[in-house]
């Protein structure tokens, strides 16, 4: 079984699943395989189902979770938080909204 | 391409008869020469392909990525061009985003520089995906680049992109992506949101295979254009020290000839 943060929640993806295309925001992937689970933090994507019980991950980026450094996380959140206070644009309230979003998604990955 | 397992929504290839207005052709070749016929050949196709494509109530149009395909193409079809993009090999090619300036608009030559504080050198090719979509036009997107076979062979491929609003329409008429139809789409308000965002990330993907393969291409076929040429070459050389070697032998051979009979000639 899989489980992908999709943008309306997670979504759990077991063999004959429906055929689904879903858009994926930054989160915890994990992939169950009997007791055995791996755990990646991805930064967006689709993930396909499709009906011979396939499924696709398509992410830009996926990283196992033991290779991010929570301190880096806490700073970048804090860095990004005091951004988005600041921010006078459209544009930079977005970029910054992202960095914000991406980086409590690392936090409550690293914890959850 | 690899994912034979699973169901592909839409073979690139099949794609190629599909019926829109706008194509915009994305010829990607390579900054630096000596690589022996691959621009030409991309550039060939791309013209063949907008033979077929220009007619009375469609249009056609360039976006050239690489020095080779534009100096090659600005020849006959300056006026068809919208985007040029030069320098993309000078860093490494990458996929991720960056913030990134551009210069000008149409016809305008775009130079990729890195504005990221850890100036770490790469191309983004997300970007330049970004720019193409923000700048041009299209229903179809044609991208004309050199697949890798081996290091001495590569066959000209062609990826069609379609836009979001084609794949709807395509999708819904069935035809060559109806299955896409069957799938129950997630997330976003609606479905043609989460389509625009799946064919943004499909071409951005697309884009990035087409220009490694292309490198890749463009590698081997330097490495098998110098090669045969460093060959030819030591063969005239080898052809051409023997002959220096007779004619010199020759003219040595003779002045002894002047020189013995001179001296046969003046005993006798």
């Amino acid at each position: 079984m899989v489980i992908v943060p999709a943008t309306t929640g997670q979504m759990g993806i077991l063999p004959g699943h429906v055929p689904t295309i879903a858009e994926l925001k930054p989160g915890l992937l994990s992939v169950h395989e009997g007791n055995d689970v791996k755990k990646y933090f991805i930064s967006s994507g689709f993930a396909f189902v499709h009906s011979n019980s396939y499924a696709d991950i398509l992410a830009v980026e996926a990283v196992p979770l033991d290779r991010i450094d929570p301190a880096q996380v806490q700073k970048g959140l804090s860095e990004f938080t005091q951004k988005l206070n600041s921010a006078s644009s459209d544009l930079d309230k977005a970029e910054a909204q992202i960095g914000v979003d991406v980086h409590s998604a690392l936090n409550s990955a690293l914890t959850g | 391409m690899f994912c034979e397992n699973s169901n592909i929504l839409y073979c690139f290839t099949l794609l190629l008869g599909v019926n829109v207005k706008k194509n915009v052709i994305v010829t990607i070749s390579s900054d630096k020469g000596l690589c022996g016929g691959i621009n030409s050949t991309s550039v060939k196709i791309s013209r063949a392909l907008h033979r077929i494509n220009a007619g009375p109530d469609t249009e056609c149009k360039y976006v050239i990525l690489g020095e080779k395909g534009k100096a090659q193409l600005i020849r006959d079809s300056k006026k068809d061009i919208e985007l040029i993009m030069t320098e993309l090999q000078k860093n490494f090619l990458n996929y991720t985003q960056a913030s990134w300036r551009t210069v000008g608009s149409s016809r305008a030559k775009v130079k990729f520089e890195d504005l990221l504080a850890s100036s770490k050198e790469v191309s983004r090719v997300s970007v330049l995906a970004d720019d193409i979509l923000k700048n041009v036009e299209f229903d179809a997107l044609r991208i004309v680049f050199n697949k890798f076979q081996s290091v001495v062979s590569f066959l000209p491929t062609t990826a069609t992109v379609l836009s979001p609003e084609i794949v709807e329409r395509e999708s819904e008429a069935g035809g060559k992506i109806g299955s896409l139809d069957s799938y129950e789409i997630e997330g976003g308000e609606t479905k043609s949101e989460v389509l625009q965002n799946l064919a943004e990330f499909q071409f951005s993907c697309v884009m990035f295979n087409a220009v490694l393969e292309n490198a890749c291409s463009e590698q081997g076929a330097r490495m098998s254009a110098m090669d045969s040429s460093s060959r030819n070459a030591g063969d005239m050389l080898d052809r051409l020290t023997l002959t220096y070697n007779r004619t010199r032998q020759a003219s040595i051979t003779t002045e002894l000839i002047e020189i013995i009979s001179g001296a046969s000639a003046l005993e006798g």
